[in-house]
């Protein structure tokens, strides 16, 4: 009877002290950090809109339909949909009566100014190593040049008592502790500017690295581990492997990658799914500059030991097979149905119109996730100014799973692809995803 | 660690949570999963009396002749290659056929085998099926008509027999194989001409020429020009060609099956487009005086 007296006091103890340290984390751990932040300045807002861009906050920020910054954009998690927040300058709904020290705590730390930890999804461990004056040029931006929308934030559907957000104090504790950027000073100054803003504003990891047990980025730069940006699975899209590694980016030239973030595609690939946003929201509004910063940073990622770049194809025998009407191979003949018209016998498609599959790292890529979501559910290229027209590809989820689980590993091993093949189960698994996607809050789009 | 508990509490309780989640999706999660597109099939009357689902490709494997169909399959896709004989410029039968004859307002050879013997207006006579794909041949293709009797007919005839399903012959598959478009429009060339180059050219060429794969064939077919159609084919008179460009061109720019086709253009901006490109330089049809014989010649016959 003491005893178990004895352990439940303890629990409520702990309990009680687990509670009172995350939530008072805003409170001794991280300092306000206030300043003067000139809002007549045009060169310090154009700098910020600039800025806005590299970070992608329109892309998160944004709702389908809604207007710009108001929020409302559904973000699954395995709990329930959270949302996006209005981050206009209006004073009741947005974050119109930010200080700068506020609007700093939410961005780099992920506090709001009440001292609620925020989620995750806002990628605060990312923008942690954001520099001052890049911090300061946003909050000019935000506040002066953003229009105001009065839009309520919409409550996430995680239900109690899973919402409670203390617990995110002990997350951030573990996960987005405080640090700034270290340059490598043996990187020349083009993949220091490179590095700076992958992993920072541009947080391509929040989607190219793999997640840990606790959904954290298991590297949030380019350390011994060889993790960072080495290719993960979010929202049934793989973000994969950017790594200078044998199914990574070593069949890119720099060229390539700039002309991609620049454009959307390249002569042999288009950007698709959650890519494709990105582009379109952010890297296409890059200076090329910096866009062959990032590119000669990527470049520059060693392989993990036992996956040095030497992926090269094997021979091809789908193209002259399929000249030939030789239909025998499994997927074959439902490739030449339903996707020889645009991506022809030879896997080739056309240039900047139709990507090819064959020499494709995405189509070879160790996870298909990617290329089961955009079979099933189609995809639309990044419209950009670079190319007069912008194609879409159709889905193809009136097709039985059999059916697609064939063509798929089809075109990962025909015209000298080689990769692992793809499985009924995968293809139901993807079905079940999608049929999953949350719904955005923008009411304005209905009006 | 005093805090590892509640963390070890909250961490299970999120996992439970999210397998619930996850089993409670176990139903199927796309019904339309395997589903063919499928159409009602009319009587004499317009009655509905049954569906129509365009069979899937693997279906021809079921079949006694499965080689044929097969073949005339590839014939009709791969006709400039296959059959250079016969073929004058660098089309394919499906280069206007779409998507292997299998698109609604493309064109398609669903209802075609049971249309024939026909009297068509043009030759102002009976037409059987042979002469009808001969006729697409001389015009379309600006090429030669096969021999009736030849193993490339007889596959051709077979792909078509197979595309039918078993649908009777006096009943039709309600779709139609061109799509109504408003023949009052009346065309404006010039806007057509930057039409043209803002929603076509990208594809088919700044000069209508077409772009080429590696081996020389046509991945986007020429739209003028000596490798073209000729001016005898229906694709040469504007409002047959502004029916096909309304419902499927420009390809490739929305979901719509089987390829992204159509809906991008109003009636009007295809009556254009279809003016400006039907009106640029295309090879004669020599034959062309014996057509409509007998009168009522259509308003954008070419001669
Ligand atoms: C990957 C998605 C994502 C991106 C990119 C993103 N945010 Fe957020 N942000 C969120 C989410 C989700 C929340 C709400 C989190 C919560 O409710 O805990 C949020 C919250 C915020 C807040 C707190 C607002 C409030 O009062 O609730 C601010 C300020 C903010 N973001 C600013 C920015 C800025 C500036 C950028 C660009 C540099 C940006 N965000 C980019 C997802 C994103
Ligand atoms: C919102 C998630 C997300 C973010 C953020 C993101 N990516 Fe991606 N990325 C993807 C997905 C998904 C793919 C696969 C689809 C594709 O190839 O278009 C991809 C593909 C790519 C590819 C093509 C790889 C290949 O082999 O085809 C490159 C290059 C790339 N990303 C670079 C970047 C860079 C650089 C950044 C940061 C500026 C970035 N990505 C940020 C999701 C993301
Ligand atoms: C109407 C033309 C069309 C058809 C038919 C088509 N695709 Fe595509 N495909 C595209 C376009 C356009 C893209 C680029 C989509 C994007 O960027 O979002 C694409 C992209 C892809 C990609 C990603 C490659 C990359 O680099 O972007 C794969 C894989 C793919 N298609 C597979 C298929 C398969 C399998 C089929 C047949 C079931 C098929 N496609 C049918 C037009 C088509
Ligand atoms: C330049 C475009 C074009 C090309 C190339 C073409 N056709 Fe046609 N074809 C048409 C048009 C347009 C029609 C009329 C459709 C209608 O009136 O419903 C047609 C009609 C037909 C019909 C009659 C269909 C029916 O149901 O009545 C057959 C059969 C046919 N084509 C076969 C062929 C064959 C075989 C080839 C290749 C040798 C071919 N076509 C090449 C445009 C073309
Ligand atoms: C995305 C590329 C693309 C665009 C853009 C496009 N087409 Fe096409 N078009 C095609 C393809 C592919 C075919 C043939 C299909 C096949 O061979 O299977 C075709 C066939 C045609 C044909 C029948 C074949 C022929 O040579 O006469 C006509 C007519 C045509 N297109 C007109 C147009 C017009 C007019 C536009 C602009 C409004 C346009 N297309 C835009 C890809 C395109």
């Amino acid at each position: 009877m003491n005893t178990l007296k004895k352990i439940l006091l303890a629990g409520a103890a702990a309990f009680a002290a687990a509670f009172l340290i995350a939530w008072s984390t805003p409170y001794w751990y991280v300092p306000r950090l206030e300043a003067e932040v000139d809002f007549a300045d045009r060169e310090l807002i154009a700098r910020g809109r600039y800025l806005a861009h590299a970070g992608d906050c329109a892309a998160c920020h944004t709702a389908p339909g809604g207007k710009p910054f108001a929020g409302g954009l559904g973000m699954q998690t395995p709990l329930g949909t959270i949302y996006s927040t209005n981050i206009t300058p209006d004073k009741d709904s947005g974050i119109g009566h930010y200080s700068y020290a506020d609007f700093e705590r939410a961005v780099r730390r992920g506090l709001r100014p009440d001292g609620v930890h925020l989620y995750p999804a806002m990628p605060y461990p990312s923008y942690v190593i954001v520099e001052d004056e890049d911090i300061q040029a946003l909050y000019a931006y935000f506040m002066s040049e953003v229009a105001a929308v009065s839009k309520a934030n919409q409550p996430s559907t995680i239900p109690w008592p899973l919402n409670m957000r203390w617990p995110l104090g002990w997350w951030q504790l573990a996960y987005a502790r405080p640090r700034s950027f270290e340059p490598d000073p043996e990187h020349d100054a083009s993949v220091r500017r490179g590095a700076y803003l992958v992993e920072g504003l541009a947080h391509c990891g929040a989607c190219h690295t793999p997640r840990g047990i606790g959904f954290q980025e298991t590297a949030l730069r380019d350390d011994a581990s060889g993790r960072f940006l080495s290719g993960s699975v979010l929202e049934g899209w793989y973000a994969k492997n950017l790594r200078g590694e044998d199914r990574g980016l070593s069949t890119w030239s720099a060229d390539e990658i700039v002309n991609f973030l620049k454009t959307g595609r390249t002569a042999r690939s288009a950007a698709f799914g959650s890519m494709a946003d990105v582009i379109a929201h952010s890297t296409r509004h890059l200076h090329d500059g910096d866009l062959r910063a990032i590119a000669d940073y990527l470049k520059q990622l060693p392989p993990r030991k036992g996956r040095e770049a030497r992926w090269t194809p094997r021979e091809d025998t789908t193209t002259a097979a399929l000249r030939a009407g030789d239909y025998a191979a499994r997927g074959a003949l439902q490739y030449v149905e339903h996707c020889a018209l645009c991506h022809r016998l030879d896997g080739r498609g056309a240039p900047r119109i139709f990507p090819a599959l064959a020499d494709n790292s995405i189509v070879f890529a160790e996870d298909p996730s990617s290329l089961i979501q955009v079979t099933l559910a189609g995809g639309s290229m990044p419209r950009t100014p670079h190319d007069r027209m912008a194609f879409t590809m159709p889905g193809f989820a009136h097709l039985a799973d059999r059916e697609l689980a064939d063509l798929l590993t089809f075109i990962r091993n025909g015209w000298g692809n080689h990769a692992s093949g793809v499985s009924v189960r995968d293809i139901h698994q993807m079905r079940r995803e999608i049929a999953h996607k949350p719904t955005h809050y923008a009411p304005e789009a209905q009006q | 660690m005093k805090t590892l508990p509640s963390v070890l509490i909250a961490a299970g309780a999120l996992l439970g949570l999210s397998m619930l989640a996850w089993s409670q999706s176990g139903a199927p999660a796309d019904p339309a999963a395997g589903t063919p597109q499928s159409f009602a099939l009319l009587d004499p009357d317009n009655q509905v009396v049954g569906r129509y689902s365009i069979p899937p490709d693997s279906d021809i494997l079921r079949h006694a002749n499965a080689e044929e169909i097969l073949y005339g399959k590839r014939l009709l896709n791969e006709t400039a290659r296959l059959l250079p004989d016969n073929v004058g410029g660098g089309l394919n039968c499906n280069s206007c056929h779409l998507s292997q004859g299998k698109t609604d307002h493309g064109a398609n050879y669903f209802n075609t085998i049971n249309s024939y013997p026909k009297v068509m207006p043009r030759a102002a006579a009976m037409v059987d099926m042979a002469g009808r794909v001969n006729g697409c041949f001389m015009r379309s293709m600006n090429g030669k008509p096969l021999p009736v009797d030849s193993a490339e007919m007889r596959a051709i005839i077979a792909y078509f027999t197979w595309l039918r399903e078993d649908v009777p012959k006096a009943l039709r598959v309600d779709t139609p194989s061109e799509g109504k478009i408003d023949t009052s429009l009346v065309p404006d060339p010039v806007r057509g001409k930057a039409l043209y180059a803002a929603q076509c050219a990208t594809c088919h060429g700044d000069d209508g020429e077409g772009m080429k794969d590696q081996f020389g064939d046509y991945i986007f077919p020429p739209l003028w020009g000596d490798e073209s159609f000729n001016i005898g084919a229906g694709m040469a008179r504007t409002y047959k060609a502004a029916a096909f460009v309304f419902y499927n061109m420009p390809m490739g720019v929305n979901h719509k099956l089987p390829i992204g086709q159509g809906g991008a253009l109003t009636q009007q901006e295809a009556v254009d487009v279809a003016e400006y490109f039907t009106h640029m330089p295309r090879p004669d049809f020599a034959p062309k005086g014996n057509d409509w014989p007998k009168g009522n010649k259509p308003k954008d016959a070419r001669y």
